[in-house]
């Protein structure tokens, strides 16, 4: 056995091609994020420098706060810049708390929170840690309908001081009635969050028709790089730090920007207009429904989820009969497709989704479920390539499994 | 060919899937994830811990190919873990890495192979597997010493012709040579040892967490042949035939353990000469060749035994199967602690049989 040096003799992973259908997990960078970061890359100074190196990246920082305050309708002032919405959403729960707290509000009560049992790991496990706090959760079944008697019951004590209750499931697609929640919510003393990660991008975002307080946003989640997010905070409303030191971000949250990151969301919120995101709306519905209906046609044994609710344009969920999830992931990956499972991932190994548990599904149905997340540049030619491959990998599994 | 690799973390694993990869095959490599890692304190040492998995991804990364964790706790946890337990308590000291073979690698694994439309599974066994006949055989390894073909011996024949052990030819130093120039990061590793979920713990103390506690009942210790009681024990799950050490008593003796007795939970001890025996029971028998009733063959009563040569003094012919599950064997020479739990394993020359557990 001679001395070989192995990766100049490798084989190169398989030269299938490789189709991206999972964009409710992270997204490619979109055309104009594209050319931000590239036209910014060599914008190496940090922006709370007085001298020349900072003046471009300040302004970058404060183009881009314009640009996403515009596309969510709402003012410069209440947009801060965090490393991501899992911040986002640290940084408004853990601050109310703080902040009840502070004012004496909760002083000889527990602050109470209402959320719902389908949130973001990054809000129902942020509430499990906050200490001293009571946490309601309203139930969504598994049509993705949020139980609004429990919600307007929990309410009606005027007892709840925060709702923290998620825009869109980024699991299933279901889209909640935030309006009228926010609503609600005021009138029944709470403030209200929304942690509107998996929104943006799919439909029209105006916050202040929305009756909320505090939102959170992911950059990666549109089309722009990693490290960036967003919280809303509306004005007039306090909310101590999570991250302290410098004074960045009006002393809310310390740490030299991610001038880069944030080029990339101003750019892409800067081309975001309400008729552009209806457009890619209505086309990556069509393309999605296309999908259902193929797919309805020529495999068996598949049951969607949540189709008689309100859901994102872009996303598919559904269960496939008589097969293991892990497998078929593995078995579309080695072909070339890049979609999820409805399970979560913890320690390393793939436990049925807490949320569609959560929702009424069982270990099974979460087991052998599949999340399809079509995009903005997803084309038809894609999908139909994609329903085939869907196809006949399952009658394969299903083979094997017999 | 397109070929599933399974891949611990180890060198072994990893110099299999290298070498699978520079004879240009498609190579998939996984990980079976048996244990949540949040669980087990062990860091490395203990097989598929999640270090270990990390430098499965590392050496799978290396080498440019696809790389899963594949879940099979339940599995795990049914077939290996619960009759391990079970076993203990019962008097017996198992081999739990059988029953990972039988249920898990060459069972779970085996079907992932036909879902992923792969044509061989490989791991890294130092096993062979000799094509030359109708019908493909297991032989030892060329490493003597680390061979492991012991634990190969539950495998169906249906199975071997979809099996690969690509370092089945190697030696371990020469694995490791390999694994340097290779360039992969685990060639200096330490060789996984003991019971790979067992981690930090001794065995007894894995027993004791993971049984029903009505089931550890403490007892006597009695000496054998006469009864006499020398002590007490807190589960007999703690002692295993022919234990010297450990004993927890000061007897002018030396006194080996015989036997673990579950239904009085008492623990017979005794002379060494008694744990001598030439004749075997074995039940729930496996094989992957027809075993001559006249000739002798060799067995190995553990892994670490070298094997002695035996005869087949009970068992009937199975029309088209060869011998069935239950056989007795009589040794030539008298054999050391015959462990109930443990397995018997069959050898002609350096052909794997089959074998089965020791009753």
């Amino acid at each position: 056995m001679s001395s070989t040096n192995i990766s100049s003799t490798l084989t190169s992973l398989q030269s299938t091609s490789k189709i991206y259908l999972d964009h409710n997990a992270t997204t490619p960078l979109g055309e104009a994020a594209r050319q931000a970061l590239l036209n910014h890359i060599d914008e190496f100074g940090n922006p709370s420098s007085i001298h020349w190196a900072g003046r471009i990246p300040k302004m970058v920082l404060r183009e881009a706060r314009n640009a996403v305050a515009k596309s969510l309708n709402v003012q410069p002032l209440e947009i801060v810049f965090t490393g991501s919405a899992s911040e986002s959403n640290n940084l408004i729960l853990k601050g109310v708390v703080d902040q009840l707290r502070a004012q004496g509000k909760a002083s000889n009560t527990v602050p109470k929170i209402l959320t719902s049992t389908v949130e973001h790991p990054s809000v129902l496990y942020t509430l499990e840690q906050i200490k001293g706090i009571e946490v309601l959760k309203v139930p969504v079944d598994r049509s993705g309908t949020l139980d609004m008697n429990f919600y307007s019951k929990a309410l009606e004590s005027k007892a709840v001081h925060l709702v923290s209750i998620m825009t869109a499931n980024n699991e299933t697609g279901s889209v909640f009635p935030i309006g009228k929640l926010g609503k609600m919510a005021h009138e029944g003393g709470a403030l209200f969050h929304t942690d509107a990660v998996q929104a943006l991008g799919k439909m029209e975002l105006d916050l202040p028709r929305w009756n909320i307080d505090f939102a959170s946003f992911s950059a990666h989640k549109f089309y722009c790089l990693k490290g960036v997010g967003v919280a809303y905070i509306k004005r007039g409303l306090e909310l101590p730090s999570l991250i302290h030191g410098g004074g960045q971000e009006r002393s809310r949250r310390a740490g030299t920007e991610n001038v880069l990151g944030i080029a990339t969301l101003g750019a892409m919120c800067g081309s975001l207009s309400a008729e552009l995101v209806n457009e890619k709306s209505k086309y990556m519905q069509e393309l999605r429904n296309h999908m259902e209906s193929r797919i309805e046609k020529e495999i068996q044994g598949i049951d969607f989820h949540c189709r008689t609710q309100p859901r994102t344009p872009n996303t598919s969920h559904f269960s496939v009969q008589g097969i293991n999830g892990e497998s078929l992931l593995m078995a579309l990956d080695l072909k070339g497709f890049a979609v999820s499972t409805g399970a979560a991932c913890s320690g390393g190994s793939t436990e049925p989704s807490p949320v569609l548990l959560a929702m009424g599904f069982s270990k099974e149905e979460a087991q052998s479920s599949l999340r399809v997340s079509l995009g903005w540049r997803t084309t038809l030619e894609e999908i139909d390539r994609y329903v085939t491959v869907l196809g006949s990998t399952i009658r394969h599994l299903r083979e094997v499994n017999l | 060919m397109k070929v599933l690799v399974a891949m611990s973390g180890g060198v072994d694993s990893s110099v299999a899937a290298a070498l699978l990869v520079q004879q240009g095959h498609q190579v998939i490599g996984a990980t079976m994830q048996v244990w949540d890692y949040c669980d087990l304190e062990a860091g490395s040492g203990s097989c598929c811990s999640s270090l270990d998995v990390d430098d499965a991804r590392s050496v799978a990364d290396r080498l440019n190919i696809p790389f899963y964790v594949i879940n099979c706790e339940a599995q795990f946890k049914t077939s290996v873990i619960d009759p391990f337990v079970q076993s203990y308590l019962q008097g017996q000291t198992p081999v739990p890495c059988v029953n990972c073979n039988t249920f898990l690698k060459f069972d779970y694994l085996i079907k992932k192979m036909h879902e992923l439309e792969c044509d061989y599974l490989a791991t890294g066994h130092y096993a062979s597997i000799e094509n030359s006949g109708e019908t493909p055989t297991i032989i030892t390894s060329e490493d003597s010493y680390k061979d492991q073909t012991y634990f190969l011996f539950t495998l169906q024949k249906s199975v071997l012709k979809h099996l690969m052990f690509p370092i089945g030819h190697l030696k371990k130093p020469q694995v490791r040579i390999l694994a340097e120039e290779f360039g992969l990061i685990n060639a200096r590793k330490k060789d996984s040892t003991g019971i790979c979920f067992v981690g930090k713990g001794d065995y007894a103390e894995f027993v004791s967490r993971h049984a029903d506690p009505a089931s550890l009942k403490p007892g006597l210790i009695r000496r054998h042949p006469e009864g006499e009681i020398l002590g007490r024990h807190n589960g007999i799950h703690h002692f295993t035939y022919g234990q010297r050490r450990g004993l927890g008593m000061d007897y002018h003796e030396t006194l080996f353990v015989l036997s673990t007795d579950p239904k009085t939970n008492t623990v017979w001890v005794g002379d060494e000469k008694f744990l001598y025996s030439k004749e075997l029971s074995l039940k729930d028998c496996n094989w992957l060749d027809s075993l001559p009733l006249d000739e002798d063959v060799t067995v190995k009563i553990r892994y670490a035994h070298r094997g002695s040569k035996a005869r087949i003094i009970e068992g009937s012919q199975v029309e088209g199967q060869g011998l069935g599950e239950k056989i007795k064997i009589m040794f030539h020479e008298p054999q050391r602690a015959v462990t109930p739990g443990q397995a018997a394993v069959f050898y002609r020359d350096r052909q794997l049989m089959g074998g089965g557990w020791i009753e």
